[in-house]
């Protein structure tokens, strides 16, 4: 009956939307993604990429270290690159790799969870040692260790962001997976002659799926200033004009000296503002995904 | 002092929910002598356990209640906190359901059954609190050991137990039991029900019973009330108010509980259609007429009041 | 009851020891074809792990289970279907009431037609008219209800015995009457046989054609409901029928104490030390010998009637036996 599944899926989309308009605090974090989400899309319509290029930015006669003008709204920088520029531009990246790393770690952290707690025994614990294991190892050693032996590229930070934060996300779900598998209505799909690959799809899947996308929403932002933190020392990638590497070379070139607010406040406010954002937006999905399944008496 | 130990006036509690006030109690009126062991009987949603709250108010923040509780001469709603913690317990008490969650799991249950003696300063002293909870455990059928143990030590029916000690620690003069023996087995069932009588017959308790389970009713008190939607629609003698129904619902829900032995019920399970109503959405009428094997058009069009019909019998139905 | 016809269900010797608590301690039933057998005992007299056995969710740790003659594997049988004690847990609250119900059918991977299957089976279940369910969720019905669907669920699958664990326990008193009835009705109309655990006697009485009763790990009397309900003959039977409280007639006989821990079962008769009979002193010397000495052992597959019990062996051996 796909008919009738479509129809309920909207009909709970509906739902979940109902519960999170009202929601304040989730509706102004969705707002201000949305201004965000906007502005990393629009980059091209609201500054020339080619600001960026010092070389670019020097023919164009910017002065350095301007403070804000009519034709540098944020600025310049020691390079007399438009500092506008970099946060539009450097929006785009932050986004990006925090979205993406966040999808590797959540894949990851989902399937060792959902395995670890479904199969137990012996597959468990040996997931869980693993788990443990890379919970233990200090992040940031490990981070620049597997960055500078990658080398320094967008896709080498994604991956290293996502393989080292999945166990957080594999422990919740794992946590979860077990809840739902003692439950009745999974005695009665066993009774049904329901084997594995059913059960975890039709029933422990649906019920976890909700802490899933509400832990992901929250894993984003600690994506993101994770790979601030990896740009701030050195190891974002050369090429790309993220939050991170703004901050970095403001502070390398020495910007809190000069007091040059314009050049390092921008990125930090918005590092600030997107990551308060995902948090109020993963905390409004959380606080619906739970009562839910409290709610259905 | 004489008249009755409790008294209900045209009480009504209405919850405040996010989807609008919901009238759990509408109007109930009942009085309860001193030593009388009254059964309240009544399915989800009719509000019995809302009323058990809040005769010793112990219902959420934003409840609305209206209308008279007077609990040994003092008018509950009325009394400020000083009034209202020394009304608890020593007027005063309730004994809940004894799942794992009524009792606190992380404390010994000597020290929960002394702790309202300590609070109202019924016992001078930390040790005379220590032997009067080895003295009531003793009373309920435990040994005074139990004392040290953790709620998750003991068996379903010794929960239940150490619950009603604790409710006796400080005296009260009035014991609510909710759902005492729900979910007890058959025996251990047996064995609450006869201290309950037991307690009751020693101190002379008043004891107001609330149970889904009729039969029950009938073995522990004297007289029966049975409550439908927020009212009360039937009161009488226990044991002639179960055999013998003057409303329909009484009739119906007794005859869930078949006697062993009698030819009418074998192989002929008995039951109501429909489902008992939810508090925010009434049928108009009488609230019981679409599942009422006797209904008649004339039903839909006002809620009755209660009748007389016999001696201490009343009915809420319009064939009474 | 139809004599010459084999049994559905034959369980012999059954034992599943959770390493010293002897949950099923050698326990012996037999369910008939169309008939309800009302499997009674109180928490830790090791019915629900019995027949989660039965099930095949539990792994025995002896003795045989065998479903019409062929004995049975871990694997779960189609022909036993389950009804649960609490049916608002027994339903995904995120499948809509045509997906719980046509769950079965999926996973058999029936090509059959799946939309008229699911209709009947709600119908027959009393939730007309059926498709107007389809959509809904277990939030969205009542208690009775849900049941009902749990009931459709186990029925669409054409089952032969229905295992039924506390069926109305957790349902207001009012309706239960009509889930009974609809139960009764499947076993008359089907030919279907439904076990019955619980530790009401007054369900029993109301659809049980016969009664096993169960006391630490052991089935200790069986027989036809009636004659069990009627004149029990062992004293536990006898005790757990005293205090029910609708029953005028007996003066109750509330015993002491609770039923033992599962690892300290009691040497002799398991139910000695708390035997009311035992304590009254009216026992023959030898007969109260026996019982603190030996063990009755449990009651044999395929008894139509019996007690284990000292006395009450003692007594029957001096009146014809009846056998069906």
């Amino acid at each position: 009956m796909t008919s009738l599944a479509m129809k309920r899926r909207r009909a709970s989309a509906t739902r979940m939307w109902t519960q999170f308009r009202s929601s304040r605090q989730g509706m102004i974090g969705l707002a201000i993604l949305a201004v965000f989400v906007a502005m990393a899309l629009a980059a091209p319509l609201l500054s020339d990429m080619r600001e960026l290029n010092p070389v670019f930015a020097r023919a164009q006669g910017n002065p350095q270290w301007a403070p804000p003008s009519e034709f540098a709204p944020l600025g310049t920088d020691y390079i007399r690159r438009s500092v506008w520029a970099q946060f539009v531009w450097g929006s785009r990246v932050s986004l990006f790799v925090g979205l993406a790393a966040t999808v590797l770690t959540v894949l990851i952290g989902s399937v060792v969870g959902i395995v670890s707690g479904f199969v137990g025994g012996r597959v468990d614990g040996v997931l869980m040692r693993v788990t443990e294991w890379f919970l233990v190892i200090p992040f940031l050693p490990l981070a620049i260790v597997l960055a500078s032996v990658l080398g320094r590229s967008v896709w080498n930070i994604i991956f290293v962001i996502g393989v080292t934060s999945w166990p957080s996300t594999a422990r919740l779900v794992r946590a979860q997976v077990l809840t739902v598998k003692q439950r009745l209505f999974v005695d009665r799909a066993r009774s049904l002659g329901a084997r594995g690959w059913h059960i975890v799809n039709r029933h422990i899947l649906p019920n976890v799926s909700g802490l899933i996308l509400a832990n992901a929403t929250l894993a984003v932002p600690i994506s993101i200033l994770t790979e601030t933190t990896l740009a701030f020392l050195g190891l974002g990638d050369p090429s790309s004009a993220s939050w991170g590497k703004t901050l970095e070379e403001a502070f390398v070139n020495g910007a809190m000296t000069r007091n040059a607010w314009w050049y390092f406040l921008p990125a930090g406010l918005g590092i600030l503002a997107v990551v308060l954002a995902f948090t109020l937006v993963g905390r409004t999905l959380e606080e619906i995904a739970n009562p839910k399944l409290a709610e259905r008496r | 002092m004489s008249g009755p130990l409790l008294s209900l006036r045209d009480l009504s509690v209405t919850y405040h929910t996010s989807s609008g006030p919901v009238p759990a109690v509408r109007g109930v009126t009942l009085d309860l002598a001193r030593g009388e062991s009254l059964g309240l009987a009544g399915e989800s949603g009719c509000g019995k356990s809302t009323l058990a709250g809040a005769i010793l108010r112990l219902l959420p923040e934003k409840t609305v209640i209206e209308g008279e509780i007077v609990l040994d001469g003092r008018s509950v709603p009325d009394l400020n906190p000083g009034g209202l913690r020394a009304l608890r317990w020593t007027a005063g008490a309730i004994v809940f359901q004894g799942a794992l969650h009524a009792l606190n799991p992380v404390r010994r249950v000597g020290d929960q059954i002394a702790e309202p003696m300590l609070i109202h300063e019924t016992v001078s002293s930390e040790r005379e609190a220590r032997q009067r909870t080895e003295g009531l455990l003793g009373r309920v059928g435990l040994l005074g050991a139990r004392a040290d143990s953790y709620p998750h030590q003991l068996s379903g029916g010794q929960r239940q137990r150490v619950l009603i000690a604790m409710a006796l620690a400080c005296d009260p003069l009035l014991l609510i039991a909710d759902e005492p023996t729900t979910a007890l087995d058959l025996m251990v069932q047996a064995q609450v029900l006869s201290l309950l009588d037991e307690l009751q017959r020693e101190r002379d308790l008043t004891l107001l019973f609330i149970t889904h389970d009729l039969s029950v009713l009938t073995y522990a008190c004297s007289r029966l009330a049975v409550m439908y939607a927020g009212r009360i629609v039937e009161v009488g003698p226990a044991w002639q108010t179960f055999e013998d129904g003057l409303h329909p619902y009484t009739r119906g829900l007794a005859a869930a509980f078949p006697t062993i032995g009698e030819t009418s019920s074998r192989m002929r399970p008995s039951g109501l259609g429909g489902d008992p109503p939810t508090p925010g959405d009434l049928p108009p009428g009488c609230p019981f007429h679409p599942r009422c094997p006797l209904a008649r058009p004339e039903c839909r069009d006002a809620e009755p009041e209660l009748r007389s019909s016999g001696e201490n019998r009343v009915a809420a139905c319009i064939l009474v | 009851m139809h004599p010459g016809v084999s049994p559905l269900v034959e369980i012999e010797g059954l034992h599943v020891h959770f390493g010293d608590a002897r949950a099923v301690d050698g326990a012996s039933l037999r369910v008939m074809p169309g008939e309800v057998l009302a499997l009674v005992g109180e928490s830790g007299s090791g019915k629900t792990t019995l027949v989660r056995a039965i099930q095949g969710l539990q792994k025995p740790t002896a003795g045989t289970i065998r479903m019409e003659g062929k004995v049975q594997s871990i694997f779960h049988d189609p022909a036993v279907q389950m009804v649960f004690q609490d049916p608002t847990g027994a339903l995904n609250p995120r499948q809509a009431v045509y997906e719980i119900v046509a769950e079965g059918l999926r996973i058999r991977g029936d090509k059959g037609d799946e939309v008229d299957l699911v209709k009947e089976a709600l119908a027959r279940a009393g939730l007309r008219p059926p498709e107007r369910f389809f959509p809904l969720f277990p939030h969205e019905i009542s208690g009775g209800q849900r049941q009902r669907v749990v009931i459709a669920g186990a029925m669409v699958m054409e089952p032969r015995l229905l295992l039924a664990d506390e069926p109305v326990a957790s349902l207001d008193a009012s309706i239960r009457g009509e889930i009974l009835a609809l139960l009764r009705g499947l076993v008359d109309d089907h030919g279907l046989a439904i076990l019955v655990v619980t530790h009401d006697l007054g369900l029993a009485w109301n659809i049980a054609d016969r009664v096993a009763v169960m006391y630490l790990g052991r089935i200790v009397e069986t027989g036809p409901t009636e004659e069990i309900l009627d004149d029990p003959q062992h004293p536990y039977t006898r005790a757990l029928l005293s205090v029910v409280p609708e029953t005028r007639e007996m003066e109750p006989q509330i015993l002491k104490g609770e039923i033992p821990d599962l690892s300290r079962i009691p040497s002799g008769c398991r139910f000695h030390p708390r035997c009311p009979l035992l304590q009254s002193g009216t026992l023959p010397e030898d007969v109260a010998q026996r019982c603190l000495s030996d063990d009755p052992g449990p009651v044999p597959l395929g008894a139509a009637s019996a007690a284990a019990c000292w006395p009450a062996m003692a007594t029957e051996t001096s009146t014809p036996t009846t056998s069906d």
